[in-house]
């Protein structure tokens, strides 16, 4: 039962991520078997199930969200007479012009910049893996790990239009409610945060030797 | 959550290598299956989302149209809406200058629901707010700003560039109802959308007025509401029913008003009066006077006017154009014109007052007068009445004012006739008026006082009073001594009266006592005296004999 990985001569085993317990990896020539973890029973796998393929989906579905979430309206404003419809793009560009230059640029920052590096960032991560595994692997395990800190903040805009819409409730005179263009930007960056769920880093370090600098 | 790669695969570790053989054995379990293609769903409903979105967006959103304006007043790109009925159907979306820079373009993104708004004959306006007659309109647009409002055109040609209208168009398309034309001469206070009033429901409004300067008068159109336009018959009478209408008559004071945006905002009220049995419904664009007031309105009318000159040898201060002609207490015609005129054989200003009588407002007289001349017509009547002594009459109609009017009258006086001038004016003889008779007794009077010698009398009077005063002024040393003289005297009269009333008025004054006594004396010497003569009448042998001894009383 006892294997050593082709590349590194090392033995393959398995940690388990729910004990910590390290145990011997073993070949199934069968599919339809899993590892399981004898301690905890935890399944041991190698890498995610699926990995690419679900990170390719969900940032796929991401990406072509994107180009609602940016076109259609956000936030719908209805005042006593006027009915007024604000696009992410049309919002900021309104802050740009009121002088909140600041507050342009983080808003900016936390609504495009921020879903457009993620989806940019897991697409070159997807890719890589399959065409260019040996490319500048250090770089890339950085990389991950940042879209995953940054993830998070993505959903200040979806916070503040729903607040809004919770607490901006004068009948007729004005009310604030969410636009299809919400929804749109909710679902990317909620895809996007389970694209960097889904993605694997260890198929970042397939096949490489031990030392991650001379990868 | 993915737990970070914070280091390299596992097997790298030699330490793991070393214990390759102790480690224990996984156990091999079954895999439930696992679709692979399934998690690419998520990708294809987020394109199917994604594309109905946008479809649903692009489809939302109608044709794009540019209006031409004149000034883009309260348009604003972006903000400005488009609306038909009050619903949005549209919003501005850029406005733009001509390039001749005469004209604004608006051009407007139109919804897809509005997309049949886009054709030849729709209309655009911008609606702005309003406080106008009626009420407020628009009110919205003061917080909103001004918004575009629409009436949908019929047409099924469709078109994309349309000249927008300055003011709003008077009546909706379909709107039902029809339009009345009123001609006046005065506004007063009526503007567009003041009401129209019937028995003080409000039953229209007025959509717009012009003023003819051809004919120097006021074309109004109002629009009656449906059903309410057979209510408009040919003999309905218009009048402007703004404000309020105080009378004060015999009957006490009345007040007649209609509603209270008529009295603030003016309004337009008719009425059919009540012998208009025969009345036919009027057809559209039918045209009617608009009269100031009810009164004037329901009066009958008063058909065509004859002309009277009239000719007046006195003062025509007070009378103005527009004064009653008053026949007996009833206004038949008006004064038109007053104007000087020379007599060149007299070298006098006699005035020549120039009036309309219409002879319709004597009512059924009429008919019998005119039976009188055989019908030989209205000018006719009024020569035999003037053979008949009628005549023209200044007279005060108000002595506040000093207003006259020109009273039709009997007077007594030498027979005259009406001549006919050349343009068919009758000329009427008039007779001095009331006033204008007193005014020389009056200037008389003033004469004869002004004869008067009030400087001799007063030169007399002021030399007689010198020398009064003169005597008066020599007589004073004397006076004062006489008047001191005087002053000691009653001094003294003042103490006898005092010292006589301390002995006489006095009750315990000894002249008092006295008296009494002196009184009491004399009343029992008169007992006594009565006493006597009784006696000597029994017995006069008294006197010779004297009294006899008293008898023994117990002798009877």
């Amino acid at each position: 039962m006892s294997e050593r990985d082709a590349d590194t001569g090392l033995p393959r085993v398995l940690g388990c991520e729910s004990c910590g317990l390290v145990s011997q990896a073993a070949t199934i020539d069968e599919r339809g078997f899993l590892q399981q973890c004898p301690r905890c029973g935890q399944v041991l796998r190698e890498t995610k199930p699926f990995a690419l393929q679900r990170t390719w989906a969900c940032v796929v579905a991401a990406a072509v969200l994107y180009v609602p979430a940016n076109a259609l309206p956000v936030m719908v404003t209805t005042s006593a007479f006027q009915h007024d419809e604000h696009t992410l793009l049309g919002g900021i560009h309104e802050l740009w012009l009121d002088g909140s230059w600041s507050l342009a640029a983080i808003v900016f920052i936390a609504s495009i910049a921020v879903p457009m590096l993620k989806i940019g960032a897991l697409g070159l991560l997807a890719w890589t893996v399959r065409h260019r595994p040996r490319w500048r692997r250090l770089e890339r395990a950085r990389l991950y790990r940042l879209v995953e800190t940054v993830g998070h903040w993505s959903m200040l805009d979806v916070y503040v239009v729903v607040l809004l819409a919770a607490t901006v409730r004068f009948g007729p005179l004005a009310s604030v409610g969410a636009g299809l263009g919400l929804i749109s930007f909710t679902a990317v960056v909620v895809l996007t945060m389970f694209a960097t769920w889904s993605f694997d880093p260890r198929l970042i370090w397939r096949d490489a030797p031990a030392d991650g600098r001379a990868a | 959550m993915a737990e970070p790669p914070d280091d390299s695969p596992p097997p790298a570790s030699p330490a793991v290598a070393a214990a390759d053989d102790a480690l224990p054995q996984p156990r091999i379990v079954r895999a439930r299956r696992w679709n692979v293609s399934l998690v690419w769903l998520v990708p294809a409903v987020a394109i199917a989302i994604a594309a109905s979105m946008l479809v649903r967006s692009v489809f939302l959103t109608g044709p794009r149209i540019e209006i031409e304006f004149k000034s883009a007043d309260g348009v604003e790109a972006g903000k400005t809406e488009v609306r038909y009925k009050e619903v949005v159907i549209g919003k501005v979306v850029g406005v733009a200058l001509r390039d001749d820079r005469e004209r604004v373009v608006v051009i407007v993104q139109l919804d897809q629901s509005a997309a049949r708004f886009a054709v030849e004959d729709t209309t655009f306006w911008v609606v702005k707010p309003r406080i106008g007659t009626g009420g407020v309109s628009g009110l919205g647009t003061l917080l909103s700003g001004a918004y575009i409002g629409t009436d949908a055109g019929v047409s099924t040609r469709s078109r994309s560039e349309f000249v927008g209208l300055e003011q709003p168009p008077l009546v909706l398309r379909g709107e039902p109802g029809s339009i009345y034309v009123l001609r006046a001469t005065d506004l007063g206070s009526l503007d567009v959308g003041s009401p129209v009033f019937y028995r003080r429901t409000q039953v229209g409004r007025v959509v717009g007025y012009t003023l003819d300067a051809d004919r120097d008068e006021l074309t109004l159109k109002v629009f009656i509401e449906a059903p309410y336009p057979k209510l408009v018959t040919t003999n309905s009478r218009f009048w402007n029913a703004s404000g309020i209408d105080l009378t004060l008559n015999a009957g006490g004071l009345s007040v007649n008003t209609q509603t209270l945006v008529s009295i603030l905002a003016g309004g337009v009220a008719f009425e059919t009066p009540p012998d208009g049995t025969r009345a036919t419904p009027a057809p559209e664009n039918s045209v009617f006077p608009l009269f100031n007031d009810r009164r004037s309105a329901l009066a009958p009318p008063d058909g065509s006017a004859l002309p009277v000159r009239m000719s007046f040898d006195q003062s025509v201060r007070g009378l103005v154009p527009g004064a009653a002609i008053d026949l007996l207490g009833v206004e038949i015609g008006r004064v038109r014109t007053v104007a000087l005129d020379y007599d060149a054989k007299r070298k006098r200003f006699p005035v020549e007052v120039v009036a309309d009588i219409f002879p319709m407002r004597l009512g059924p007289v009429r008919s019998a007068l005119l039976r009188d001349v055989h019908g030989a017509g209205d000018t006719a009547v009024l020569q035999q009445l003037v053979a008949n002594g009628l005549r023209a009459q200044l007279r005060t109609g108000n002595l506040l004012t000093g207003q006259l009017y020109v009273a039709l009258d009997f007077i007594p006086g030498p027979t005259r006739t009406a001549t006919i001038d050349d343009d068919g004016s009758v000329r009427m003889p008039t007779a001095p008026g009331t006033l204008s008779e007193l005014q020389p007794q009056i200037a008389e009077i003033v004469q004869k006082v002004s004869k008067i010698p009030f400087d001799d009398i007063g030169r007399d009077l002021r030399s007689t009073l010198a020398s009064a005063s003169k005597a008066i002024n020599q007589l004073s040393p004397e006076a004062q001594k006489a008047l001191a003289e005087v002053q000691r005297t009653l001094q003294r009269t003042q103490a006898t009266l005092e010292s006589l009333e301390r002995n006489v008025a006095d009750p315990s004054a000894p002249v008092q006592r006295n008296l009494e006594e002196a009184l009491l004396e004399l009343q029992r010497t008169s007992r006594a005296l009565r006493l006597l003569s009784d006696y000597l009448q029994q017995h006069p042998e008294a006197l010779l004999r004297g009294k006899p001894a008293d008898a023994p009383v117990p002798q009877r």
